[in-house]
């Protein structure tokens, strides 16, 4: 056995509507090199000028992850040559960091577990070099977006658990409103630092794996890694330290360079900017747009609602349900119904891009639902027309003749001419093949369009093919 | 009206055309501009503007930005760029009605003390054409100085204003650092360099000022910090530097005249020293490298500029591009620059510069708790001969009076104090940050009592029109 070190390194893409030191749109997939200007193709006279959403939303980042926060922000230049970085320096944060020492919990495997946070920084993001048959070609779309660096300690112990906790840590980003956390757009990046070292014998030699563009990945990538690195301990070989690139299609990671071709970044204080201070007007504002967290939310729930964990962790993954749950909850009082609707019928409610159903609508039909007015059949029907139309669920029942239940001789009826036509069916059952009562079921429930009450259309289709209920 | 005859070259495109042909005559000899477009600039200029300086042409130093012009800033990494922006600076000039008309001659990046670092041409000083005008905005001060344009925006990392102003013998203004936006002026050494403003007439200098400083919503390290004022009874307290090692009895005799014009205006004048000037040539190169390592990377031939055709792969063109492209002293600078800030290195170059940096404001704000000005040469020798007369070396030690109002960000002023041996020699006023008025009413105030010798004037605005 050996001992693991993951830390992760994560860049968030910022929602801002402009990028970090220009006012070029920060918006994504459009014609290479249009979202550009002078000052973020880095050309000659041109000077950076400070994006403060930018700063406010890398500070609510930095409040939710429990940073100390610095009291200005401070700018470095980090030198590399690199194609797709106009000015072949990256304004970064290097000597003060915006935050530092801050720490999140998240859950993973039953466990709530706590991982401290190194610091978190803003800088620009770099253009993209895509490689073509005709060659290399630039586009500088991207430079120059606002990016947030948060680098962890190395405090997670296998791919697994970093998987989860990328996860989870995207949804907070998503909740806070400060990322959309789309790995695969690369608006969320990931790198890690794994050491396996002996038993006891603290870190080991880092090595840094880069290219893990989805949670998936950063497992998969970690696994390999632990077991190359321990396969070279067990053996008594050396770990070299590097800066390894994972292969997808392959399943490995190839070295990329080694500590000696590291870069010598060179930083020093970027002149073009002053100290930002984050007075207290600033850190105030921060402060009054800050979220209850996904983790929070969570809890609250269970204690608050008694909602089972699952429809709980669902809610809380996106602010849009726990919004709707919320504000459903003023007009109905059966939280595990509603969450397990919301969970069940997520097309329709509690997502961005579900219908017009507003809560107290979704609350009405929940309660006619309850008062057996419809049954639940009917009412997943409703509520897809609700959120069509928007209309109130009374209005489309109405409209739709929905009402719940079947008069007795015409439910009798329906039962009479499923029977009749799936003869076969019913040979079955009386051989003793039970479950298929089930598929008559399902037609009698489709005969009456979900109105009949399947307690009483199942006792009377026993009792219409000779078999007692205790049978 | 003073400007009346300036404003008569600009006013049609017919003057213009005048005016543009006077220009390529004029500078034949000393050749100070890059490029001389009458035209270019009329279309983004507000001639109607309520302005005294409406219709007032003037000459733009080729690392400054003014769109539709070349912007090559003295080297072939941005041979053929066209500028598709206007540096603020400008942009002020051309809102109040006055004409960019040509691009000036320049070391290159503003590297040099001579104009002779300049990828393609030599300026020559109009008193001399055997000798230079100064550096690094020699094409500036030598339109001026040559009656080409009555002014010229320039920069100043260390000196590169005050110095040629001082060895074609007009006023270069290098302000307090922030007073003028720098957006648009391509950087060498960021936290150094300013907008730099050449003039022969002190009022229209103090105008373009008035009219080109204030903060800039582009450039965040630029301020609107309110002027310093000085109680009208009080008589202004001048302090000399002591201790002018190195200068020519030519430069010390100048001094001591304009020390003498002080006190003929019954000012007070001592001595001050500023003991760490011996460390500020090397802390002022340590940080300037440094800075211009960084800010010179963007030049790959990439996206702009000069690309070498040589290259294979993308490396090799960043690598071809910049190796046939900067000239050698540009090459120099990235290089010391790139080393001073390795890891591990520094401690004993980068931050000691810093500190030496600090040491040095200190020491200025001592001077200015007990005085209103500084008065000391401008560089040790007057303009020297071209091709030989001084090492790059010999130009970088020479620098040293000037370059610490760049360490300090304080503002600094270039003014004529009368001619030696026929060649003028330039001293220089320094004040503390935000005086930059009360320096040119300093100035002002001593033109009365210094002789007053006629710039070597090759271009008559009001023969132009009826010659």
């Amino acid at each position: 056995m050996a001992d693991v070190f993951i830390g992760l390194e994560i860049h968030i893409q910022l929602l801002t509507r402009s990028k970090v030191f220009c006012s070029c749109p920060a918006d994504f997939g459009r014609e290479p090199n249009t979202n550009v200007c002078p000052v973020c193709l880095g050309y000659p006279g041109v000077l950076p000028v400070l994006n403060r959403e930018a700063l406010q939303q890398a500070y609510m980042t930095g409040l939710a992850l429990h940073c100390t926060m610095a009291q200005r922000a401070l700018f470095d230049r980090k030198n590399y040559f690199y194609p797709d970085m106009a000015k072949n320096y990256q304004i970064s944060q290097f000597s003060h960091p915006l935050g530092v020492n801050g720490w999140i919990e998240f859950d993973t495997q039953g466990e709530r577990r706590r991982i401290r946070i190194h610091d978190i920084h803003l800088e620009e993001d770099a253009g993209k070099m895509i490689h073509t048959a005709e060659g290399a070609q630039l586009d500088y779309n991207r430079a120059g977006c606002s990016l947030l660096e948060i680098v962890t300690e190395p405090d997670f112990s296998s791919g697994r658990e970093a998987e989860e906790f990328l996860q989870a840590f995207r949804t907070m980003v998503r909740f806070l409103g400060v990322c959309s956390g789309n790995m695969e757009e690369g608006s969320l990046r990931c790198d890690a630092n794994v050491s396996v070292n002996h038993p006891g014998k603290g870190l080991g030699t880092k090595v840094e794996i880069k290219n893990l563009n989805s949670s998936r990945f950063v497992r998969k990538a970690l696994e390999y890694e632990i077991r190359r690195q321990s396969r070279l301990l067990r053996t008594g070989r050396k770990i070299v330290q590097e800066t390894r690139l994972w292969d997808e299609k392959r399943g490995r990671s190839e070295s990329m360079r080694t500590k000696e071709e590291a870069h010598d970044y060179r930083y020093f204080p970027e002149p073009d900017l002053p100290p930002f201070w984050l007075d207290e007007r600033f850190v105030q504002e921060a402060e009054d747009r800050m979220t209850e967290l996904p983790l929070q939310v969570f809890d609250r729930y269970l204690r608050e609602y008694q909602l089972p964990e699952d429809t709980a962790r669902y809610l809380a993954e996106e602010r849009s349900r726990c919004r709707f749950f919320e504000q459903t909850m003023e007009y109905y009082h059966h939280a595990k119904t509603a969450g397990s609707w919301i969970k069940e019928e997520p097309a329709a409610v509690g997502g961005p891009e579900s219908g017009r159903v507003t809560p107290e609508h979704f609350a009405g039909l929940l309660k006619l639902c309850d008062e057996k007015a419809v049954t639940v059949q009917q009412a997943k029907e409703v509520l897809r027309l609700m959120g069509e139309t928007g209309d109130a669920p009374e209005a489309i029942i109405e409209q739709e003749q929905l009402q719940g239940g079947v008069a007795e001789d015409e439910l009798k009826a329906i039962i009479e001419l499923v029977i009749s036509r799936h003869p076969d069916t019913v040979k079955q059952i009386h051989d003793g093949n039970v479950k298929a009562v089930g598929f008559l079921m399902g037609k009698v429930m489709q005969e009456s369009r979900g109105a009949a009450d399947p307690l009483q259309a199942k006792a009377y289709l026993l009792e219409a093919m000779g078999i007692s209920e205790a049978d | 009206m003073k400007y009346e005859p300036w404003k008569a070259l600009t006013a049609s495109d017919q003057t213009r055309r005048a005016y543009q042909e006077a220009l390529v005559r004029a500078d034949s000899e000393i050749s100070s501009l890059l490029q001389i477009d009458t035209e270019c600039g009329a279309e983004d200029c507000r001639f109607d503007a309520d302005s005294s300086l409406a219709g007032v042409p003037f000459s733009v130093k080729d690392n400054i930005a003014v769109r539709g012009f070349q912007f090559s800033c003295g080297s072939n990494i941005l041979k053929g760029l066209t500028a598709p922006y206007t540096a603020a600076a400008v942009q002020r000039l051309l809102d109040i009605g006055a004409l960019p008309v040509a691009k000036t001659n320049m070391d290159e990046f503003g590297m040099g003390s001579a104009t002779e670092n300049s990828a393609f041409q030599m300026t020559r000083n109009p008193w001399d054409t055997g000798r230079v005008p100064g550096g690094s905005s020699g094409g500036s001060a030598a339109s001026v100085a040559a009656g080409l344009v009555p002014f010229s925006l320039g920069s100043d990392t260390g000196g590169s204003v005050r110095q040629p102003a001082a060895f074609c013998g007009i006023y270069g203004l290098k302000p307090t650092y922030g007073r003028i936006s720098r957006y648009g002026l391509a950087a060498y050494a960021s936290s150094l360099e300013t907008v730099g403003l050449l003039s022969g007439d002190i009022d229209l200098l103090q105008e373009v000022f008035a009219a080109v400083s204030g903060r800039d919503s582009g450039d965040q390290t630029s301020n609107s910090i309110a002027p310093l004022n000085r109680p009208e009874e009080n008589t202004p307290v001048a302090a000399v530097l002591s201790g002018m090692e190195g200068v020519t009895p030519e430069i010390a005799q100048g001094c001591r005249q304009a020390a003498e014009a002080m006190r003929s205006l019954g000012w007070e004048v001592k001595e001050a020293s500023l003991p760490s000037l011996k460390y500020a040539v090397s802390a002022y190169y340590t940080i300037a490298m440094a800075e211009a390592s960084a800010n010179l990377a963007r030049y790959t031939g990439i996206r702009y500029g000069y690309r070498s055709s040589r290259a294979v792969s993308q490396e090799e063109l960043v690598r071809k591009t910049r190796n046939e492209a900067f000239g050698r002293e540009v090459k120099l600078r990235i290089l010391l620059g790139t080393h001073v800030l390795r890891s591990g290195f520094q401690d004993q170059y980068y931050i000691k510069a810093q500190k030496i940096r600090t040491r040095i404001r200190g020491e200025f704000d001592q001077i200015f708790s007990q005085a209103d000005m500084i008065l000391m040469p401008v560089f040790p020798v007057q303009a020297f001969e071209a091709a030989s007369g001084m090492t790059p070396l010999q130009q970088k030690i020479a620098d040293r009076f000037t370059l610490t109002a760049n360490m300090a960000g304080i503002p600094a002023l270039a003014f004529p104090a009368g001619l030696q041996d026929g060649l003028p020699a330039g001293m220089q006023l320094l004040g503390p940050a935000g005086s930059d008025e009360l320096l040119m009413h300093y100035a002002r105030c001593l033109q009365e009592v210094l002789p007053k010798d006629p710039l070597p004037l090759r271009l008559d605005p009001r023969e132009v029109l009826h010659g």
